[in-house]
């Protein structure tokens, strides 16, 4: 068999388990082993397996992951988001949808202390789904926003997905959080002038007028206070010197479950779903590393990425068009894979073909403008219909409560948000500067 | 299943203990070197280490729940029947791969012990760690064993992607 057969292979027998409802995870493993033995044969493949568990669990670079995954239940359990909503609500509710606003502004606050997309939008839901339709906004504006909110839980520091990019291709996770850090502010201030323009040409979606008193100094402090405090420990300290991502994460999930402490909201039972949590979505991640792992493996043996990285240097393309070219295939394949899945699949693949380009800026930067790139477009992929993950989460949650919202009126509802994405993408593709400028402030 | 769903819980709970354990370990180092100028000897493997047998240990409570992201993409339409067959299919590839992974692993822990190999500055056996991770890989296989034969049990049909990243 060829090389390129052999890729075909193997991209076909994971594509198929795929199709029928096999977990990604193990399509990927079993495709990867078998192209593997074809190749290597058995034996290498059992010395390969024989460590494989070891290699990749027990790594002190990995358990970032799941510390920020904890740290992220401890602020999910722990009650901090109630007070930061009605803090937003009452700056914000002086504006048209100001409310709405108010839960964009709580989904990034509440992004700083959460690494995950999914648990942001579930947390803030769970505190401003009822008060928003109380106040008479629509069920498609209110999941819309609440959908597209959570994808600022990935996007503003921390953020599991660009771990998982930095550990991929050895780049330096503080950096890569850092040049996050201003597209995740342009993306919430975005989203906030989505919904103030959409208020205003689609009448109907939110009241004239919220009624909301003003945030009183108190409600602020209690509001915004234990997010920034925690903020300021895990990020501050990073960037000062004091500890590595992975202290920062321990330190992160040791206060943050202080702060919940605080707030007298742990109890036992919360403590234990904070555990079951953190193992849940800790080894769905680690399971597609093993999967992904043997899959890379396999196809690195083919040398067909190699080659493809070599032909796509040799066309001579913009290397700008090649990365929005790479972006389009993202929201496709975005629309049936989740967002970790097509990390780990294809970072492998496509990070030697960007590095291979010529962008004017060193390889560093080209390596973390790329990692941010990608990571605003699995957020696309998340609200993008016929499966945006965070849209089917905040519509499921909605069930039960006032008029059940259509998943298709929830669609129509993230498109706004969608339009500001696609702008936001644009602008940092065309200017690298915004993510990377504060770069140079580092040490 | 109750068993079994028993001890899926009780891993994660060890695990989430584990987890702590590193928090607070690290908190401790991070404290010392930056006041006293003094580092707990090792804080970085030991975490590794303990953190590889908690994840280890995650895997069957992930089992349990169907944690497990699959692609409903290309048969949502299917009847709920051809779903649950397709699904249960899944589960034992799944079992087969864990079947697989639990042999491996035990192979390569028994390396491990042979040849006394340890982390780089406490020289912490690395077999106490494959300790760890054998049993959760046959207790998530059995999981999944168990899901392919009886089907899935009712709590965990439904399905909480709240906790998706």
């Amino acid at each position: 068999m060829s090389a390129i057969q052999l890729t075909l292979m193997i991209f076909g027998i994971m594509l198929v388990l795929m199709a029928v409802r096999v977990p990604i995870a193990v399509t990927m493993f079993i495709a990867g082993g078998i192209g593997y033995v074809a190749q290597a044969g058995w034996m290498p493949l059992s010395n390969f397996l024989n460590n494989q568990a070891y290699a990749r669990f027990a790594s002190y670079d990995l358990s970032v992951i799941p510390l920020f995954i904890l740290m992220g239940h401890f602020a999910t359990q722990g009650g901090i988001s109630k007070a930061l909503f009605n803090f937003a609500a009452g700056v914000m509710g002086r504006f048209k949808g100001g409310l709405a606003m108010a839960a964009v502004f709580a989904c990034a606050a509440f992004g700083a202390i959460c690494g995950s997309s999914v648990a942001t939008a579930a947390t803030i839901t769970n505190v401003a789904y009822d008060e928003m339709r109380k106040h008479g906004y629509s069920g498609r504006l209110t999941t819309g926003t609440l959908a597209a909110g959570g994808t600022l839980g990935i996007l503003i520091p921390p953020s599991v997905p660009l771990v998982i990019y930095a550990i991929l291709t050895e780049q330096n996770i503080a950096k890569l959080f850092a040049a996050a850090m201003v597209p995740g502010i342009i993306a919430m201030v975005g989203y906030m002038l989505a919904i103030g323009i959409y208020v205003r040409l689609v009448p109907g979606h939110a009241p004239e007028k919220d009624n909301i008193a003003n945030s009183s100094i108190l409600s602020a402090l209690n509001g915004i206070g234990p997010i920034a405090v925690i903020f300021v420990i895990v990020f501050g300290g990073i960037y000062a010197g004091y500890f590595t991502p992975t202290e920062g994460a321990a330190v992160g999930a040791f206060v943050t479950f202080i702060a919940a402490l605080l707030k007298r909201e742990m109890t036992v039972e919360k403590f234990k779903n904070c555990f079951y949590a953190t193992a849940e979505s800790s080894a769905m991640i680690f399971l597609i590393f093993l999967g992904a792992d043997l899959m890379n493996a396999s196809l690195a043996l083919t040398q067909v990425p190699a080659q493809l990285a070599q032909l796509v240097g040799s066309w001579g393309l913009s290397p700008v068009m090649v990365v929005a070219a790479i972006m389009l295939f993202y929201v496709v394949l975005g629309a049936v894979m989740d967002e970790l899945s097509m990390i780990l699949l294809t970072i492998p693949i496509f990070f030697p073909m960007i590095m291979g380009l010529d962008f004017g800026m060193s390889k560093e930067y080209t390596a973390i403008w790329f990692g941010i790139m990608v990571l605003m477009t699995v957020g696309f992929g998340m609200l993008a219909p016929p499966v945006g993950l965070n849209v089917y989460v905040v519509n499921g949650m909605t069930k039960n409560k006032f008029d059940a919202v259509p998943i298709a009126e929830s669609y129509r509802g993230v498109m706004p948000f969608l339009v500001a994405d696609t702008i936001r993408a644009i602008l940092v593709l065309m200017f690298p500067a915004i993510s990377l400028y504060v770069l140079q402030f580092m040490k | 299943m109750a068993a079994l769903e028993k001890l899926a819980k009780l891993c994660a709970i060890l695990a989430g203990i584990l987890m702590v354990f590193i928090t607070i370990m690290t908190c401790a180092s991070v404290i010392g070197r930056e006041t006293i100028g003094k580092t707990i000897v090792g804080d970085f493997e030991l975490s590794g280490a303990v953190a590889g047998a908690a994840i280890a240990l995650f895997l069957p409570w992930c089992q349990v729940r169907r944690g497990n992201i699959i692609v409903d993409f290309f048969t949502h339409s299917a009847s709920t029947s051809t779903q649950d067959k397709m699904e249960r299919f899944g589960a034992l590839l799944m079992a087969l791969v864990m079947a697989l992974m639990a042999w491996r692993t035990s192979l390569g822990g028994l390396n491990a012990w042979t040849t006394g190999s340890g982390t780089m500055m406490l020289g912490f056996p690395e077999w106490i760690v494959y300790l760890f991770m054998v049993p959760a890989f046959i207790l998530a296989a059995s999981i999944a064993l168990h899901q392919c034969v009886f089907g899935f049990t009712p709590d965990a049909k439904e399905a909480n992607p709240e906790l998706a990243v």
